[in-house]
């Protein structure tokens, strides 16, 4: 009898166990598992929110100010620090830093020497920030064509109105391909040679290289057109008509330098369908650069904007970097800028044969776009690393038209002007100098136009005789310095490269020496190379 | 029903199993210290499955007992018996502890098995053998006795440790080993806690077995590849038993950083920035001494043992730990409170294991001001009447307001910020072990287990700190913010062991089940004093899934060749369904040589056992949970994107990697197991080679194709290599005087073998500079090597600023002329202990030492130059300038002037004590012991510690003090 009992009792332990482990077992369903956080969603998961096709066009405008979805700290690119890795810095490393028009005081700073120096190695992590951040807007373009095609908007059974509308928004999309492409063109002379009919992952993609890679960024910008809102009648930074022809302008004027083939008279042609699309100078050549310029008027002028903003687009590139790295020491004038005092420690000043295109000239006293702090410095820099050597400029700040200040000290609300209308009337003056077929008179009248706008007088105002292409490389200068213009007008001039013009530090010394005339591109970066076999590296490196 | 289940346990204690009525033997059975009885002790007559065990006061009766056979007595921890039967109707036994280091039980993966039959590469710690001191935190009983496992403890209190075992297996994945707790797999995640193991209390843990090589923790396939710690917990055991330990310590601080005293930097600034004299101030101020302190420490803990109610083993701690740091503020504060329930039925053959600990940890964390503190200028005070920053002095511009970019005062820092995290937590397991009764040779096992913590964290900075946000605006609105953090860890495991003798041929063979669920949540306020912060926000981690199914033999004959094999296929919710399944078999063997007759008989060699292992481990543990998705991000409040004049949410694709999958490393193992003289002097030799596969490594992607440029993948290859020797030698053994040293020294070599497309990785980031990095991962040389410049030197052997060799003559020195030149870790580490016990004085010691590691001083390379003196405020610098005379930082960071040599002796602890025994106390026995900790250190390194984590890089650290101690132990 007890035995019995104990024997059921020990079978039904075993029974007990048994039940116990089936409930755990076959589980192997649970190795799916799913994002929990209400941040991260399944990419059909996604589009089927309402608004996702615009949060996912904002996501391929985003790449061109932030570095992460959350955290102005955190990266999508790695190699690099997340501020110097944002796209806006990237391309004001390479365009500015690596010529007359600035110099970086921190020199261990991870390729900030090579960069000024212009003694760039392909390791450099700058470098491999600009081709991989360009890299990625290109995958974030393809992907929103990829999610975008007809088969599968009509697979979530999207609206007919909605299709129509993700149209527009494909088509901003491309531009923004080709916006990517023709800096990697600018810079590097290649891109990998990508689509949205490749696949995501780890595909050793061909290269596009020099004119091959130019007709497909024409051949997408022209397909483009048609498909986007005319200039100026889209929401403010989203790419319209005018993005478009803007970068065709910038394609052609530098046709020569990527091809070998001038292209003159069809920058003149896009130069005019832009000037008749009703953009105009804002009077106060300044406002272009505030805290309030997405309001104050400066709209009319900036032709593609990158949003920045203190609040709700935060990162350590862009104005952010710019605005910060004017602030002088010793003269802590952070607060005149709309940041704190001391900014970030005085990281930029100008070279000294930038600050002689105001200096030299008592005119340019009366300049507005003369922003230099001269007092208590020396215009030339015989220590790199002493923050009192070298003028500062004052021309972006976060402070608004109003007086006011930007929403935050530490993070700027200045939207960085990418394309500006005043480099328009530039470039028709300049293609015409070129023999580009447009009218001279046409041209001198364009420039003095702009500078009007920047003495608010006439006493600025050049002659024809005046108007030479070495006149027009320093008038660029003295109006979009800082803009992320300067290498490709110095290379478009003939006098980035080889010893016909040294700035300081050009080449490594102080005096300046001779670059060799490979260095007009940047190599291709190691790591790039490296993980796609088909790239190949630049001549000289 | 109640009543029927107490009846038959009663009957079932009393009543032999069987009824055929032969001979019958009864008796006693007590333990040979304490002459106490032994409850639960197995009789069996040999060869039969005939029977019994003790009752709870160690008395049993067997019968149907045959002339001539033999009756063994066993039972866990005291070393069996076998006694022949000659017709004696009593039959006391006394049980002696088991002294035997063979006889050992080994916990292993699912189960146990002595050392004697061990057959893979584990090291068995027992609690005589743990590190005597100040140990706060479990590893640190473990630190330098074990042969190829290195602890690398911080120095704040309660702090982590960077534990390896054999190097660890990985370039990117985790490296730290995987530790079980009572059969219960912890999660490498911490939060708030200092450690993911700080919250046990080091005097509840019995045992520590360290499964170092592939065939040992292959049973732990998914998280094996770093070695397995096992903790075992004390259990509750028949007989009363209550001990009570307490300690007190004191700690000070050994060495300070060189820098420059207030009158030597007045003539400093004086002779190098003359125009700066007006920034100089006449106080005269310490920094570093103003901010550490000497730090008290206590620790105590009770805990008794017994069987409650007569029949249920149970044993109860309490345990508290109240620990400061030097830093100012800085404290651990422990409360453990541990359960363990260990009934046994049905003549043991059901046993079960239900373990609870309830854990609390208070920790105020001291925000890191050692660099603040090395550079704050000495000549201005730590207070201000004046200031209006709390008081404390502070650095001011025109408008009386604070500057950015300068140094804030370190001792301010300290005191005005609150950093407190309380954490609670919940583990433990519950296990039953059934012996099957319809068929004897199968049990079966169920163990569930189950780890919950939740820590508060309150970070608050006064309003009127020049830390506070938007301090440098006029404002005054100081910092604050609160995180909770709740995680849960779930195992299940079920499996079955068959063990069944065929003659001389012993088999036992386990399979099983496992399933473990991790989940995290964590929830912030984000700063709610900042205006632009972003608002409260709650992240929920993927959960982790693992799940395996596992089988293993272990075969020996006659005790002399021993075989086990297992085989392990594991899923793991990291990777997509066609790769998230790995396979990892393990194979090893044994010979016991001495056992052979040809040296049976040796006096010399006591023992001789050859051990050979084989086997394939995983690794997934990566920080990137499921890349194999799809996914899309949203962007939070910073990061969204202005169209119109209407910001929206961005939506961003993830990194994609849809064929991930599992790391595998094979390990051979090759070891002999040694003893000499009746094992006076014993010990082992271990060779071993790992070679990590499909390493989960972030490794660039082609531009343009991926949603990043780099991401985790199945890249490169590496191997490790080494050697591991220990020696025991037992120089005096008798009555009034034993002497015991142990020594252990593991050589290490690690090479990559192959990474992605051969590119180098450059990694490890420094100070001075953003983003600078000074190490690179690059095929044929030691991961993490130091990646720097080949510095120039006068011919006076002084070096000259920012002159490096031209390594590839081009001309042009940029990022094409670095150099690798050696590495963070040692090759050779060494242990050495030594236990002394004369009459009732014990006395004992232990050293550590490690060769052949380098530190790059990245305190000295980001600090000391003379330019650093002036910027926008005067800072110090380290004296170490005096020798370079180096100016600008930018020229010397990546120097290997900056490179050296790190090795180092350690004495870790030294402690002397005497023991009150019961004849002198009455009852009970009293200890009472001092020590010292952190004894001395030799070594060449000029900074403050050569042991440091960082993978070499030392960037200030928090300075371990010297603690002396005083403590005692009170037992009965």
């Amino acid at each position: 009898m007890d035995f019995n009992i104990k024997n059921m009792l020990q079978l039904r332990t075993f029974v007990l166990m048994l039940l116990l482990g089936g409930v755990f077992i076959s589980c192997e369903s649970d190795l799916d598992v799913t994002p929990e956080d209400d941040d991260e969603l399944l990419a059909d998961g996604f589009f089927e929110n309402e608004g996702a096709y615009k949060q996912a066009l904002a996501g391929v405008y985003a790449n061109l100010s932030l570095t992460s979805i959350s955290d102005p700290g955190g990266s999508n690119i790695a190699g690099l620090d997340a501020g110097t890795g944002q796209y806006i810095r990237g391309l004001f490393n390479l365009q500015n830093l690596s010529t007359d028009e600035a110099i970086w005081t921190y020199e261990n700073d991870p390729g900030l020497r090579g960069m000024q120096r212009n003694t760039w190695s392909s390791d450099n992590p700058l470098i491999l920030g600009v081709f991989a951040r360009a890299s990625y807007e290109i995958a974030l373009a393809n992907e929103f064509l990829r999610q975008t095609t007809t088969e599968a908007l009509s697979g979530r059974g999207e609206s007919e109105e909605l299709k129509a509308t993700i149209q527009t928004y494909r088509a901003e999309a491309r531009v923004l391909r080709a916006l990517a492409n023709y800096h990697l063109l600018d810079m590097f002379g290649k891109a990998p040679s990508v689509t949205e009919n490749d696949a995501v992952g780890f595909d050793q993609v061909p290269e596009l290289v020099g004119v091959d890679l130019f007709n497909f960024i024409e051949s997408e910008l022209l397909a483009a057109l048609p498909d986007l809102i005319a200039a100026r009648q889209n929401e403010y930074a989203r790419v319209d008509q005018g993005v478009a022809n803007m970068l065709l302008a910038k394609l052609y004027l530098n046709a020569e330098v990527y091809t070998g083939t001038a292209r003159y008279a069809d920058c003149i042609t896009v130069c005019e369908t832009l000037i008749g699309s009703g953009y105009s100078l804002t009077p106060n050549y300044l406002f272009n650069f505030m805290a309030d310029n997405n309001t104050n008027g400066a709209q009319n002028e900036i032709i593609f904007p990158i949003s920045n903003d203190g609040t709700n687009t935060q990162n350590y590139g862009g104005t952010t970097i710019i605005i910060q790295g004017e602030v002088g020491v010793p003269e802590n004038n952070g607060e005149s800028l709309g940041v704190n005092a001391t900014g970030f420690g005085g990281l930029f000043r100008v070279r000294p044969e930038f600050s002689r295109l105001f200096t030299s000239n008592p005119l340019y006293r009366n300049d507005s776009r003369n922003t230099l702090i001269t007092a208590d410095r020396t215009e030339e820099i015989n220590n790199v690393g002493n923050t009192a050597e070298g003028y500062i400029i004052t021309k972006f700040s976060n402070r608004t038209s109003t007086g006011g200040f930007g929403s935050d000290r530490t993070f700027t609300d200045t939207d960085y002007p990418l394309f500006r209308y005043a480099d328009v009337l530039l470039m028709y003056a300049e293609a015409t100098l070129r023999g580009g077929g447009g009218s001279t008179a046409q041209a001198l009248g364009y420039i003095n136009e702009l500078r009007e706008r920047a003495f608010g007088n006439t006493s600025g105002n050049i002659t024809q005789s005046q108007l030479t292409l070495d006149f027009i490389l320093d008038e660029r200068s003295r109006e979009l310095y800082w803009e992320s213009h300067r290498r490709q007008d110095l290379i478009r001039f003939g006098v980035y490269s080889g010893s016909s013009y040294l700035w300081s530090y050009k080449g490594g010394p102080q005096t300046g020496t001779a670059i060799p005339q490979f260095r007009e591109l940047f190599p291709i970066p190691n790591q790039s190379l490296s993980s796609n076999a088909n790239l190949t590296q630049n001549a000289g490196y | 029903m109640k009543m029927l289940f107490k009846r038959t346990l009663f009957l079932l204690l009393l009543l032999p199993i069987t009824t055929i009525a032969q001979s019958v033997i009864s008796g006693t059975v007590v333990d040979a210290t304490l002459k106490q009885p032994v409850p639960g002790v197995n009789v069996i007559v040999d060869g039969t499955t005939n029977g019994t065990t003790t009752d709870f006061d160690g008395n049993y009766t067997l019968s149907g007992v045959n002339q001539g056979s033999k009756i063994t007595f066993s039972y866990l921890g005291f070393r069996t018996q076998t006694i022949p039967f000659t017709g004696q109707g009593t039959l006391n036994v006394t049980l002696t502890e088991d002294a035997s280091e063979l006889d050992a039980v080994v916990v292993v993966g699912y189960g146990t098995t002595t050392k004697k039959d061990l057959t893979g590469s584990v090291a068995l710690i027992g609690e005589d053998d743990f590190n005597k001191g100040n140990n706060v935190t479990a590893e640190n009983l473990l630190n330098g006795r074990v042969a190829g496992l290195t602890v690398n403890t911080g120095g704040s209190p309660g702090s982590n440790s960077e534990i390896r075992i054999r190097g660890g297996a990985s370039l990117n994945a985790s490296n730290d080993p995987l530790i079980v707790i009572d059969g219960l797999p912890v999660s490498n995640v911490a939060n708030g806690t200092r450690s993911i193991i700080s919250s046990i209390n080091p005097a509840d843990i019995e045992s520590f077995s360290v499964l170092k090589d592939a065939s040992a923790a292959a049973i732990y396939g998914n998280r094996g590849a770093n070695g397995v710690i096992i903790i075992t917990t004390k259990k509750g055991k028949q007989g009363l038993k209550v001990s009570f330990d307490s300690q007190a310590s004191v700690s000070r601080l050994t060495d300070k950083i060189d820098v420059f005293n207030a009158a030597e930097f007045r003539s400093l600034v004086t002779e190098r920035f003359p125009d700066r004299l007006d920034l100089l101030g006449n106080a005269n101020t310490d920094w570093q001494d103003a901010i550490y302190r000497d730090a008290f420490s206590s620790q105590h803990n009770l805990s008794v043992s017994g069987a409650l109610a007569d029949n249920l083993p149970a044993r109860l701690s309490v345990g508290y730990a109240d620990q400061e740091g030097l830093r100012k503020t800085s404290s651990f504060e422990r409360t453990t409170t541990s359960l363990s329930l260990n009934p046994r039925f049905f003549e043991g053959n059901l046993k079960i294991d239900f373990n609870a600990n309830l854990n609390f940890e208070r920790n105020q964390f001291a925000p890191g001001i050692e660099g603040n503190a090395l550079q704050f200028n000495p000549t201005q005070p730590i207070y201000d009447p004046n200031s209006q920053y709390g008081g404390y002095y502070e650095y001011t511009g025109a408008n009386g307001l604070i500057l950015g970019n300068v140094p804030r005062n370190p001792v301010a820092q300290l005191m005005q910020t609150q950093d407190i995290a309380s954490v609670r937590r919940y583990y433990g397991n519950f296990k039953v072990d059934y012996k099957l009764p319809f068929y004897e040779p199968l049990r079966a096992v169920v163990n569930l287990g189950l780890d919950e913590s939740t820590s508060d964290r309150f970070y608050e900075v006064d309003r009127n700190s020049a830390l506070g946000t938007n301090a440098e605006e006029g404002e005054t609105l100081g910092q604050r913010s609160d995180t909770d953090f709740n995680s849960s860890n779930r195992l299940f495991d079920a499996y079955l062991v068959h063990t069944k003798a065929f003659g001389d041929f012993n088999t036992e063979i386990t399979a099983g089940y496992s399933y473990q669920i991790f989940e995290n949540e964590n929830f912030t306020t984000n700063n709610v004093r900042d205006p632009n912060s972003a608002p409260p926000e709650n992240t929920i981690s993927p959960d982790v899934v693992l799940l395996a199914y596992f089988a293993r033999g272990n075969f020996n004959y006659q005790s002399k060749y021993f075989l086990s094999a297992s085989i392990r296929r594991d899923g793991t919710s990291r990777f997509g369904p066609d790769e998230r399944f790995g396979y990892f078999p393990a194979v090893s063997g044994a010979w016991q040589i001495s056992d052979e007759d040809f040296l049976k008989d040796s006096e010399t060699l006591s023992a001789l056992k050859l051990r050979l292992g084989y086997g394939i481990t995983g690794q997934q543990d990566i920080s990137s949970q499921y890349d194999y998705l799809s996914r899309y991000g949203l962007g939070d409040s910073r990061s969204q994107y202005l169209f119109g004049d209407q910001y929206y949410t961005i939506g961003q694709p993830f990194f994609r990697n849809a064929g991930i999958k599992w790391e595998e490393i094979t390990e051979y193992n090759a070891g002999i197991d040694y003893g000499f003289f009746n094992g006076k002097l014993s010990g082992s030799l271990d060779f071993f080679r790992k070679e990590s596969n499909d390493l989960l490594s972030s490794a660039p992607v082609p531009d343009g194709v991926n949603f990043s440029n780099q991401g985790f993948q199945n890249i490169g290859k590496f191997t490790t290599q080494g050697v591991e020797f220990v020696i025991d030698y037992n120089v005096v053994s008798n009555d009034n005087f034993n002497w015991n040293v142990n020594y252990n020294t593991t050589y290490i070599d690690r090479e990559i073998n192959k990474l992605a497309f051969g590119q180098d990785i450059l990694t490890q980031g420094i100070s001075g500079g953003t983003g600078n990095t000074i190490q690179v991962q690059r095929e044929g040389f030691a991961p993490n090597s130091f990646f720097v410049y080949r510095q120039l030197y006068d011919t006076a052997g002084a070096p000259i600023e920012g002159a490096y060799v031209d390594v590839n003559n081009d001309g042009i020195l940029n990022d094409d002329d670095k150099y690798i030149a050696g590495n963070g870790r040692a090759d050779v580490t060494m242990g050495f202990q030594s236990t002394m016990n004369y009459k009732d004085w014990d006395f004992s010691f232990n050293l550590r030492a490690s060769f052949g590691n380098d530190i790059y001083n990245n305190v000295n390379s980001g600090n000391a130059q003379y330019g650093n003196v002036f910027r926008t405020v005067l800072n110090n610098v380290p004296t170490q300038v005096l020798e370079t005379n180096f100016v600008n930082t930018p020229d010397v960071i990546l120097s290997d002037y900056y490179l050296e040599d790190a090795d180092f002796l350690r004495m870790d602890n030294i402690t002397l004590g005497y023991t009150f025994d019961a004849d002198k106390m009455g009852k009970g026995t009293l200890r009472l012991w001092g020590g010292v900790q952190n004894v001395f250190v030799i070594t060449d390194y000029s900074g403050l510690d050569p042991e440091i984590t960082n993978n070499g890089v030392d960037n200030t650290i928090f300075p371990r003090g010297r603690t002396f101690l005083f403590g005692l132990n009170y037992g009965f």
